[in-house]
């Protein structure tokens, strides 16, 4: 029985079963309804994408062990590419850091607003077909360059950009943790996506056809465009090539046998970098290719739609274990066609509807659905021990007199929401809100090494029920928060269970993709969520409201009405300070031994009696709880939850922002609070250096990227380093023994 | 004498190769019992099989229970303890806190309470731990901070804070030169005079041969000869096991 059990989970035997499942359910669809069939179908452009998409994450693990979150981003970088090209005849330009910009802060600082230096193009004009204007109107306009000029000057430009990437980011990140792989991949997500977003504006552009696009006859009176027929078999191509390479190439072998071990593809005469570099090269171009082509299927292109098709393709990848191409291109295409056949059946009348709509979200659960099923199937995992597969993470130090420098920076920060600006007021409630997000991290990543891609998600959970009791049941103020983070703790244990059997980056993309599913089924569903996303009454407590909105009596003089209210700050403030002074017990504690214990070393801590799932669980739960109060917080802060500020891709930034801060220490997480969006340091890049808001994110994105490089101990690990070395010093001056703090040294 | 730990049919399969071939071995209480065999014998197998971190058919009894159903984490509750041949220690935490981790239980009354007052108990019994294996001067360093010798004493001093019964030593001795292990072997020695029943492995032949009481010798996973030091040294199986396969005695 177990042998047989071991075979169907091997990758040949998901496959296998994979394949079964899918036959099945088609040959259902296919006999039932000529309709459905013709849904199925409809998915495949989709699904080509997915599986290119797939192919490409595959590709880059293979070659440097990275699992990239921005393949997504690229194929549409590389899509407007191709349309600045064929529209107007520009290749538009990242912004490139201008050392001018230094002056013209500090011209600002002294209040000259209207000052500027020149500054570096946006566009090089290629062809001088195009318009001078660089404006991108929604119209066709005639086209300034022929598609396959466009098409070939835009993959040189992947091709060059996958090379920088792999020698400006991930060449340097080889043997760095997991966790700074995952952030910097993150990093570029975001670069990408504020590049795009800067120079074209978030709306949605008109592309031309490049694959002919008439309908093709199938029987029954199913059609299918010529284009979508076109899209898979080159995805179909490009497998069979890849397979060829990686299995009769000495390159394709070397590639293998560098993923396994960086000594084998030595011996094989090639250097682990140059593989990783072409395979780099090779990936872009590839989803580059698919990119491009995508646009005019989908008729449009944006920034963010095929930007997100990243988390489909992780679980088509992850289900391929990031090895077997065959078993990718067909769960990518599985999963292109499936969504498009669940948005067709959940809009049929006999579907149940959700406030007289179509329940929506649905083919953004699946890939979430897709990955817990074949979790479950792998069966369980032994405790194995900590390698370069799992993470190696930042020192977690103890925090030492906690009480004070808690109760010191609670009160500094309390008499500055009172004294300061408005815009600098709502920075601090941000930042303090943001820190209690990047302290459930702290928690969960830092002390137990488990990447979570969900906790803005969770937080949104939380924010959702504080609405939905407070509006249902009256549910009184200090009830509904701690409500809402049980509910956090309840979603977090059901999406935390693959913790259970999987660990690393594997868990990081089953969370992104339960953060999807959150996003898109609950906080994005307009019955439930309206359409500005569910209103939080403002907190109340014996007849004292205290809402951010709550005009209080003025205390420093000052005409303002202080709003946005400085006791909401407060009392955000206090929260977070109890918060911390938990999470600092926990670390001081067998809890936080245990912890520390299990991230070191799964096999060892289990040896030595500890639970090693077990503490998973308790760290899930903790962890979400947490979360779930930040979000409760985040909903009294707006007024309301939206899935835009509680989805996926806040889920991944506040990961990232948590990781610069320094994930595995309390201090961090404060600081990871002061650098979320709209919190000190965009105030201090707005207010203080004259920043365009615009820029933020660019920032952002690129330091993320610099710190997972240069610094992966976050911004607190790198103070704490850069105080013991000056203290130690200035004992070696004084002629002392340095005062050995090894508690805090990094090891 | 009673039976602490006793192995059944003990088999353990990767694939087509029987890495351990029903295997039946016995530590009584108060034995230091050997198991020996080249590189590959099947050796660490035996101690992973043992441990709950490989699965396998047969049984496994500790204390008149089977262990056959249970995690590893509950074996090592239970009071199996074990070591690693890399000592596999948590670096992350201080030589003292490696030893906490092993010594505390944790419930969830005990959390909570973690929560609002974290304390410390039973220090004092895991610094006489250290002591005995010359590491409390070191007990705030880092494990990183140790030499090759100290933290495989680390990790022999971790499994010791658990308070187990039966200890599987796996290759204590390995990258040791041979003043350290002969030391090393009186310290395992002192243990078992102490009460408690160790199960060493290791496939250097000296050492074992020196402290233990019974010894048995593994080949390609198969059980080839078992008895007291002077028996084995005369095995003529032994014999051809570690000098019949070439010069690597």
């Amino acid at each position: 029985m177990s042998r047989y059990l071991q075979r169907w989970t091997t990758p040949r035997g998901i496959a296998a079963q994979v394949a079964i499942l899918l036959g099945v359910a088609l040959a259902i669809v296919i006999l039932i309804s000529a309709n459905q069939t013709q849904a199925l179908v409809l998915g495949l452009g989709a699904g080509a994408l997915i599986a290119a998409l797939a192919l490409s994450i595959t590709l880059n693990y293979q070659g440097s062990g990275v699992v990239n979150f921005s393949v997504g981003a690229m194929a549409m970088y590389a899509s407007y590419i191709y349309f600045g090209l064929r529209t107007d005849g520009k290749l538009f330009l990242p912004p490139i850091p201008n050392p001018l910009a230094l002056i013209e802060g500090v011209v600002h600082l002294f209040g000259a607003p209207g000052f500027r230096l020149p500054a570096f193009p946006a566009f090089i004009s290629v062809s001088n077909g195009g318009s001078t204007s660089y404006s991108y109107g929604a119209a066709i306009k005639t086209a300034a360059m022929s598609a396959p000029e466009a098409m070939v000057i835009a993959l040189a430009e992947c091709a060059v950009l996958g090379l920088l990437f792999h020698l400006l980011i991930f060449r340097p990140l080889r043997k760095a943790p997991v966790l700074a792989k995952v952030v910097a991949s993150i990093g570029l997500f975001i670069l990408l996506q504020e590049i795009v977003v800067l120079r074209f504006g978030s709306d949605a552009q008109t592309v031309s056809p490049i694959l002919p696009q008439h309908p093709v006859s199938l029987p029954r009176g199913i059609h299918i465009p010529s284009d979508q027929l076109f899209l898979t078999a080159i995805v179909i191509l490009v497998t069979f090539l890849l397979w060829g390479i990686f299995k009769y190439t000495r390159y394709g072998i070397a590639t293998r046998a560098a993923a396994e071990n960086e000594k084998g593809s030595l011996i094989l005469g090639f250097s682990p970098d140059f593989l990783a570099g072409v395979n780099w090269v090779g990936s872009t171009v590839l989803v580059g290719l698919f990119g491009i082509l995508i646009g005019p299927i989908n008729q449009s292109i944006d920034p963010y739609t095929v930007t997100l098709l990243v988390i489909p393709a992780l679980a088509a990848a992850l289900l391929a274990r990031f090895t077997s191409f065959s078993v990718t291109v067909i769960a990518g295409l599985g999963i292109g066609m499936a969504s498009s056949w669940i948005q067709y059946i959940t809009n049929q009348s006999w579907f149940p509807k959700v406030g007289g709509a179509a329940l929506p979200g649905l083919s953004d659960a699946l890939p979430f659905v897709i990955i817990i099923v074949v979790l479950m199937l792998r069966g369980k995992s032994l405790p194995t021990r900590g390698s370069i597969e799992t993470i190696k993470l930042p020192f977690a130090p103890k925090a030492k007199r906690a009480l004070p420098s808690t109760a010191l920076f609670t009160i500094v920060a309390a008499v500055l929401l009172f004294v300061v600006t408005p815009d600098w007021r709502l920075a601090i409630v941000n930042a303090t809100v943001g820190a209690v997000i990047c302290l459930s991290l702290v928690v969960l990543t830092g002390y137990v090494g488990q990447i979570s891609l969900m906790q803005m998600a969770l937080a949104g959970m939380s924010g959702f029920t504080l609405s939905k009791v407070a509006d249902a049941y009256h549910i009184p103020f200090p009830i509904g928060p701690l409500l809402g983070a049980v509910v956090a703790v309840g979603v977090g244990l059901l999406a935390g269970i693959p913790a259970l059997r999987v660990r690393g980056v594997n868990l990081a993309v089953a969370t992104f993709a339960a953060a999807m599913t959150i996003q898109s089924v609950v906080l994005g569903n307009p019955a439930w969520s309206g359409t500005n996303g569910a209103s939080v009454a403002p907190p109340s407590m014996f007849g004292v409201t205290f809402g951010p909105n709550q005009p209080w009596s003025k205390i420093f003089g000052g005409g303002k009405g202080l709003l946005p209210n400085p006791w909401f700050g407060v009392f955000c403030l206090v929260v977070l300070a109890l918060l911390i002074l938990g999470v600092v017990n926990i670390r001081r504690s067998r809890t936080g031994r245990q912890m520390l214990a299990v991230r070191a070393n799964e096999r060892a801590a289990a040896a030595a009696g500890v639970s090693v799932s077990g503490t998973k669980i308790l760290a899930f739960a903790i962890s979400a709880f947490i979360a779930g109060i930040g979000g409760a917080l985040s909903g009294y802060r707006f007024g309301s939850v939206t899935a835009d500020y509680f989805g996926a891709v806040p889920s991944m930034l506040f990961l990232a922002f948590a990781y610069l801060g320094g994930i595995s220490s309390v201090s961090g997480a404060v600081v990871g609070g002061m650098l979320v969006a709209g919190g000190i340091s965009t105030m201090i890049l707005t207010s203080w250096l004259h920043v365009s808001d615009q820029y933020t994110l660019l920032i952002a994105g690129t330091g993320l990227i610099l710190m997972a490089i240069f610094n992966p101990q976050g911004v607190a690990g790198g103070i704490r380093e850069l105080s013991h070395s000056l203290q130690a010093r200035r004992h070696a001056k004084r002629g002392e023994q340095p005062e050995v703090e090894l508690q805090e040294v990094s090891s | 004498m009673t039976t602490m730990l006793s192995t059944t049919g003990l088999t353990v399969t990767f694939g087509v190769n029987k890495a351990v071939d029903d295997l039946d071995l016995v530590v009584e209480a108060g034995q230091l019992v050997g198991l020996i065999g080249p590189n590959g014998a099947g050796k660490t197998t035996t101690v992973d099989a043992i441990s709950g971190f490989v699965p396998c058919r047969g049984e496994v009894d500790f204390l008149g229970t089977s262990m056959t159903s249970l995690s590893a984490t509950a074996r090592a509750r239970a009071g199996l303890g074990r070591t690693w041949q890399s000592s596999e220690l948590f670096d992350d935490l201080t030589v003292l806190e490696n030893l906490q981790v092993a010594a505390e239980k944790i419930s969830t009354k005990g959390f909570l309470r973690d929560l609002v007052n974290p304390r410390n108990d039973d220090v004092e019994a895991l610094e006489k731990i250290l002591a005995s294996v010359d590491l409390l001067a070191a007990k705030n360093q880092l494990p990183t901070e140790l030499s090759h010798g100290q933290r495989k004493l680390v990790g022999v001093a971790r499994a010791l804070a658990a308070s187990p019964a039966v200890l599987c030593m796996d290759e204590p001795a390995a990258g040791l030169d041979s003043t350290e292990s002969l030391e090393l072997g009186g310290r395992i020695r002192s243990l078992v005079d102490g009460g408690l029943s160790v199960l060493l492995i290791d496939h250097d032949m000296g050492l074992v041969l020196t402290v233990c009481d019974v010894i048995y010798v593994l080949d390609f996973g198969r059980l080839i000869a078992k008895g007291t030091p002077e028996e084995i040294r005369s095995s003529p199986a032994v014999i051809e096991a570690y000098l019949g396969g070439g010069s690597d005695a």
